[in-house]
């Protein structure tokens, strides 16, 4: 045996966290997919652009506040102090986000929602093929796992299709290559994107310190693809036009994230494998919304019904299928030996990253909420108050009933899950 | 410049998701 291989994780250890992921994963999907019920409230001529350039806005409030008032920003400098060059890795992750969601709003516009959503959610299946080549994802699972991972991805992509052809308005006209051409890059983008996620975590960093600096990378794009797109003159005319409603997108936004960092436990427990298959339920979440509060499909034909059920059922069937088929004991060795090699190639304290991966923080002193922490919180609740203080509330026949029972389904999903892992993890 | 930052460089994992992000922006500049 060599003496130098990490020793193995305590098998009951190994199911917590296996438990603590999946639960990770599906509350990502519950909340991801709520953020566009917010957004749904903004019903005027804004461009798509600046529609995501607010939302974004509203990312990178809450992706500062919410680590600073969950771990603080001196535990948050402590970790990029282990492994600085991880900084860049997550403005790279921030990058790809941000050109692939404006990519797929391109592709809505030119081929419908209902050819590009699918286009784009093969990501999964990307995400697969880089976890397994990676970082030894899926390695020692046995065949029976690594079937129920590709089978439920597979059906996964099939109940999404099915959704997205009963969601879709209309098929727009118009430039169906360029349309094709810009799902296919989005699906890329997002599939990528996940190689610095799994990168950071194996390397022991925490999620909450990754998306501090992934905002960044994110921001920082999103601006440059909205200039480009409208110019800075027109840009700042449209935002300032649009102040009324910019809450609700900022909102969107902040809903996002908190979906966001669930998605990043799971890819940091249960991989990018199954971490990204189980968040992408966020569909089926978005069209309760769609469905039950805003009334979408009312009155719609039979097979649009059987569609919603058909593909909801798949989608659900497939979700399940991936949260069955954790890893155990031998492919998290091979997780293991890959963090390793992560860890000799970069220089990183063999303990943290052996800390990291098992969801433990590396020994230190405890440390304190800081008066930096205090403001960002204090500055992101004002920007909301402020923006809330001015907003307009759209004249909408919403089903009020059904926004205050999946409200609660959502706050028991975070409340639940958020316990699970701190009790697991201690947010590690 | 220090190990950490060669090594990034010299990691083939590195230029992965640098060549999607070129790719992508082509594409975005392409299609607008």
């Amino acid at each position: 045996m060599d003496p130098l291989a990490p020793s193995p994780l305590d098998p009951s250890r190994l199911r917590r966290l296996q438990l603590a992921g999946v639960a990770c994963g599906f509350t990502a999907g519950a909340w991801l997919g709520a953020a566009e019920a917010p957004t749904k409230m903004v019903v005027l001529g804004l461009s798509p652009v600046v529609i995501s350039l607010a939302m974004v806005v509203g990312v990178f409030l809450a992706r500062w506040s919410l680590p600073a008032l969950l771990r603080g920003t001196s535990a948050i400098g402590a970790d990029v102090r282990q492994a600085p060059h991880l900084v860049v890795w997550a403005i790279l992750a921030g990058c790809l986000w941000a050109v692939a969601n404006t990519l797929t709003i391109y592709a809505i516009k030119d081929i419908g929602l209902s050819v590009a959503f699918p286009l784009w959610n093969a990501n999964s299946l990307l995400g697969i093929l880089w976890g397994a080549v990676f970082f030894n994802e899926l390695r020692g699972a046995g065949w029976s796992r690594v079937a129920a991972v590709l089978g439920g991805a597979a059906m996964m992509c099939a109940g999404a299709t099915l959704l997205a052809v009963a969601s879709a308005a209309q098929a727009p006209a118009g430039h169906a290559a360029r349309g094709v051409v810009a799902a296919l890059a989005a699906g890329a983008l997002w599939g990528t994107m996940y190689i610095p996620y799994r990168k950071a975590y194996l390397t022991g960093m925490n999620p909450l310190a990754f998306v501090t600096f992934f905002t960044v990378g994110e921001l920082g794009m999103m601006s440059a693809l909205a200039l480009a797109d409208r110019g800075g003159a027109a840009l700042l005319a449209e935002l300032s036009g649009a102040r009324d409603v910019l809450f609700w997108l900022l909102l969107g936004g902040f809903v996002w994230v908190v979906g966001d960092l669930f998605q990043q436990y799971a890819a940091k427990y249960v991989g990018i494998s199954r971490g990204i298959p189980l968040s992408n339920t966020n569909q089926l979440w978005g069209l309760v919304w769609g469905l039950l509060v805003f009334g979408e499909l009312r009155g719609g034909a039979g097979a649009t019904y059987a569609q919603v059920i058909g593909g909801s059922l798949l989608m659900a069937l497939g979700a399940a299928l991936i949260a069955l088929a954790s890893a155990t004991g031998p492919e998290h060795r091979r997780w293991q030996e890959a963090a390793a090699r992560e860890g000799q190639r970069y220089g990183i304290d063999p303990g943290v990253v052996r800390a990291g991966l098992a969801g433990e923080g590396a020994a230190g002193p405890a440390r304190r909420r800081t008066w930096l922490d205090w403001a960002l919180v204090t500055g992101a609740t004002t920007v909301f108050v402020g923006l809330a203080l001015v907003a307009r509330v759209p004249d909408l026949r919403l089903g009020w009933g059904w926004v205050a029972g999946l409200t609660v389904a959502m706050l028991a999903l975070l409340g639940g899950t958020g316990g699970l892992l701190w009790r697991t993890t201690r947010f590690n | 410049m220090t190990g950490r930052w060669s090594a990034m460089l010299r990691d083939a994992q590195f230029w992965v998701p640098i060549a999607v992000l070129v790719g992508g922006i082509v594409v975005f500049v392409w299609i607008r």
